[in-house]
């Protein structure tokens, strides 16, 4: 039944020396789905993304992505990956910087749509080094998603950005996920939470819980989103 | 001014340097390692330059000749026929040697001897020790001829070189290579070392590339900045500083190329093993310099003690030195089995570093 989830995690552990960074975790990601991973810093979820595009390789499980097991590079070029700091190249324009992520995906076609998706095909010729922190995150949006992969992993996707563009970026990802493109979003930011399809909460390099936003808030027992992800969180602790 | 203020900045320093261990032991093993090869090589060396002696004279002064320079502590001396001189020189058994002709002892009562030095040329420290040893041979030859005097006047012949030649031609040729080859290591080691701290090898990862065509892509991309340094290097030293060349342009190109692809190598392999461009800064004395000292460009590898020999035997700067001198200062081509090897080894090891460099990115990202 592997093929109907586009990201399929079951019971991986993953550790670093004596840290544990993730401990038995499974998840399942449907087709077109944004699946939000919350938790706060340090509890694994760059880990858990990091094992779902085969940059790590589990200790114990297994991680099967678009029906194939991880890793395998055939199916990286499926998988659109934006890491947590804007990793660019400073020396290089946006336009060159995203041609570039666009050629070695193997998809040249798609610069110009990427770079209108987050507005900065009037400042395409800019080099990265000169901009912004958010203009960079725009950039580094534009480079993960420029080979329109059928998985986008968003590591923290929002940081540094203003309000009105963090509600663009959203709308774009909403159509993305509705012309069937997965996404799974990793954030510390509740308000972003309430956007997700599903979310899951990990703590300690587990996965507290699981469900829709009005789930979780219903197994946390609060109206306020932060206020249920801290009771579950403190729950499982105690 | 506040004290506390400068207090504060020097603290954090210290400290840093208490974090970064390898930087810190960096610091205190490079000058030791450095100063005790450059130590061992100057004093260790023992070995005199190798000259052959043909002894042709008919008369019995020859013979004392010949016997004085086998006992001078200049020179190490074997018997040879003077027709297979020039062919010890060119295989490198001999740096020098010295024919007294067949009328030397009939020269030498007449007062005027004119015996035959053949030497290599190439290198220029030896001409030196060969043509003193010869002089207090003639010194102690003038004393056996009573109440004469002596005129004393080598015929000096090089095999490559020549008289115009001189240190610059000499150590010109080795350097054209290793400018390119260092410059290129730098640059390399620290972009692709860019790469990972800021983020975009973890991209480069988790895209459909294969770990051989990054490898291969920053190689070439490199390569080519290198071979127009190269051709600039080339064209500055022959045409401005006037170097001497024997051989083929193209072929000091080549090996010029072989050599900047080893960098490149060289630089990402060894950029796996630092995490900050500092610890990498640190890489440059520590491959470099032990490299200059024992790749023969200052003291040649035959001179060095046997122990550092089989170190320099394994360096491919060796090779690589040896190769530009064959073409640059002996002319030699590609039929030259000497070059050959030269060439083999640096290509050999440009090989070797391609797989390394592809073997530690996979292990890093684990």
């Amino acid at each position: 039944m592997t093929d109907s989830y586009a990201v399929d995690v079951e019971g991986v552990s993953k550790s670093f020396g004596a840290f544990k960074a993730l401990n038995g975790v499974n998840l399942r990601v449907r087709q077109g789905e944004i699946y939000g991973l919350l938790g706060p810093n340090g509890a694994g979820k760059t880990t858990l993304i990091r094992l779902i595009c085969g940059l790590l390789a589990a200790h114990a499980g297994t991680v099967t992505v678009l029906g194939q097991r991880m890793p395998n590079v055939a199916v990286l070029r499926h998988i659109g990956y934006m890491t947590q700091q804007a990793a660019l190249y400073p020396a290089l324009s946006v336009e060159e910087n995203v041609s570039f992520f666009a050629a070695i995906n193997g998809a040249d076609e798609g610069v110009k749509d990427a770079l209108e998706l987050v507005e900065l095909y009037d400042r395409r010729g800019s080099v990265v080094a000169t901009l912004s922190g958010g203009l960079r995150q725009r950039c580094s949006l534009a480079c993960a998603l420029v080979h329109r992969p059928e998985l986008l992993l968003l590591d923290e996707p929002t940081v540094g950005i203003d309000p009105q563009l963090r509600v663009q970026f959203w709308e774009s990802f909403r159509r993305m996920a509705a012309n069937g493109t997965t996404i799974i979003v990793s954030s510390h930011v509740m308000d972003e939470a309430d956007r997700c399809q599903r979310l899951g909460l990990i703590q300690y390099g587990r996965l507290l819980a699981e469900g829709s936003p009005a789930d979780i808030r219903a197994q946390g027992g609060s109206q306020n989103l932060e206020e249920a992800f801290l009771a579950l969180a403190g729950r499982k602790e105690s | 001014m506040s004290g506390h203020r400068v207090r504060a900045i020097t603290r954090r320093l210290l400290q840093g340097f208490r974090r970064d261990r390898r930087t810190l032991a960096l610091l205190f093993v490079a000058p030791i390692v450095i100063l005790g090869l450059l130590g061992y090589l100057m004093r260790g060396s023992t070995s005199s330059p190798s000259v052959g002696i043909a002894n042709e004279d008919s008369g019995p002064l020859g013979v004392m000749v010949a016997d004085t320079l086998r006992h001078s502590s200049h020179i190490t001396t074997t018997d040879i026929s003077a027709a297979d001189g020039d062919e010890k020189l060119k295989n490198g058994s001999l740096v020098a040697y010295i024919v007294l002709p067949s009328d030397f002892s009939r020269q030498a009562q007449n007062g005027n001897v004119a015996p035959e030095v053949h030497l290599e040329g190439s290198q220029p420290g030896v001409d030196a020790p060969v043509l003193q040893a010869l002089q207090q041979a003639m010194i102690t030859l003038a004393s056996q001829v009573a109440g004469r005097n002596v005129n004393f006047q080598p015929q000096i012949k090089y095999l490559y070189g020549g008289k115009s030649y001189d240190t610059l031609d000499y150590f010109g040729a080795a350097f054209v290579g290793l400018v390119v080859f260092f410059l290129v290591f730098v640059i390399t080691i620290v972009s692709f070392l860019n790469e990972r701290s800021q983020g975009t090898l973890e991209r480069l990862m988790a895209s459909p590339l294969r770990r051989g065509e990054i490898v291969l892509g920053y190689m070439l991309g490199f390569t080519v900045i290198a071979l127009v340094q190269a051709a600039e290097v080339l064209i500055f030293s022959l045409a401005v500083l006037k170097i001497q060349n024997q051989g083929s342009v193209l072929l000091i190109f080549g090996m010029e190329a072989l050599m900047a692809i080893a960098a490149v190598n060289l630089g990402i392999f060894l950029s796996m093993f630092a995490r900050s461009e500092f610890q990498a800064v640190q890489f440059i004395p520590l491959v470099v310099v032990p490299q200059v000292l024992l790749s023969g460009i200052i003291f040649p590898v035959s001179t060095e003690p046997k122990a550092l020999q089989y170190l320099s035997d394994v360096l491919p700067l060796t090779y690589a030195v040896n190769g530009m001198r064959d073409i640059m200062v002996k002319g030699a081509d590609l039929t030259w089995s000497s070059l050959q090897l030269d060439a083999g080894v640096v290509a050999g090891f440009c090989i070797v570093l391609i797989a390394a460099g592809t073997a530690t990115l996979r292990r890093r990202l684990g």
